[in-house]
């Protein structure tokens, strides 16, 4: 994006406002992402912050990420991996992130949430991935499929498989 | 309920804030390892002035070449 590279050029010049608007557009995406793979509040923010800081450090040093976007989002995943392999999954009664979050108020959006947030983890790894970055990113199946080393097809069908089981439980509970 | 009702009934939830001591870690290292680079590029750009005058200019440009380069990333599988 034109708005992405004028922000790195400003870095580049050690803008530190540039530094401060690229981090506020990509923190609360890149930090979902984080808490969507690696499940942990905690580990997630040290991710995002090893990524924003990593970025300084790579620009400040005269390396500018020529895709900015898919940049961040694979430094984040290719972090998130590291850390699931060093420790053992966590069962489902174990996790307490919060994917995403209900209008307050809203009684039955936050019931259904609930149902959503738990079947969104029972799903295995990858569907979920691709669900997150699809509905609420807003990332093409081409770049998904990038991210993950996988092809557009692949991808798409994790998020049909998604979709679908994420209805099915729906289902069971709701209607 | 339908593909299309299901993902406009998941993004009608917002995303997580992140927290107030993230943006303060984050803003405070970023703004202090920039502040670092700019006293360097601000450096370079005094040696780049000398050597345009004492007619060294395409040490310059041999300079941009050699120090350029993108930020490397790659896949890695889940």
């Amino acid at each position: 994006m034109a708005q992405d590279q004028d922000l790195i050029a400003g870095m580049l010049r050690g803008e530190a406002a540039a530094f401060a608007d690229l981090y506020q557009a990509y923190r609360t995406r890149l930090y979902q992402y984080a808490l969507s793979l690696i499940r942990s509040r905690m580990e997630a923010e040290d991710v995002v912050h090893d990524v924003f800081v990593g970025l300084a450090k790579q620009v400040g040093a005269g390396r500018a990420p020529r895709e900015l976007s898919a940049y961040l989002y694979v430094s984040v995943r290719n972090r998130c991996v590291d850390r699931v392999r060093r420790k053992r999954t966590l069962s489902l009664e174990e996790v307490s992130v919060e994917l995403f979050v209900a209008p307050p108020g809203d009684e039955e959006r936050i019931e259904l949430g609930r149902l959503l947030h738990r079947a969104l983890l029972t799903l295995p790894a990858e569907q979920a991935e691709v669900v997150v970055l699809r509905t609420w990113h807003n990332l093409e199946f081409a770049a998904i499929a990038r991210l993950q080393g996988a092809s557009r097809n692949t991808v798409l069908s994790r998020y049909q498989y998604g979709l679908s089981k994420l209805r099915k439980e729906l289902g069971i509970h709701v209607g | 309920m339908s593909d299309d009702r299901l993902e406009r009934l998941l993004r009608g939830y917002r995303l997580p804030n992140v927290s107030h001591d993230l943006d303060l870690r984050v803003l405070q290292e970023g703004a202090a390892i920039l502040e670092r680079a700019r006293h360097r590029v601000t450096m370079e750009q005094v040696g780049r002035t000398v050597l345009l005058r004492l007619g060294f200019g395409y040490l310059t440009l041999l300079i941009d070449f050699v120090t350029q380069s993108d930020a490397e990333y790659r896949v890695e599988f889940l």
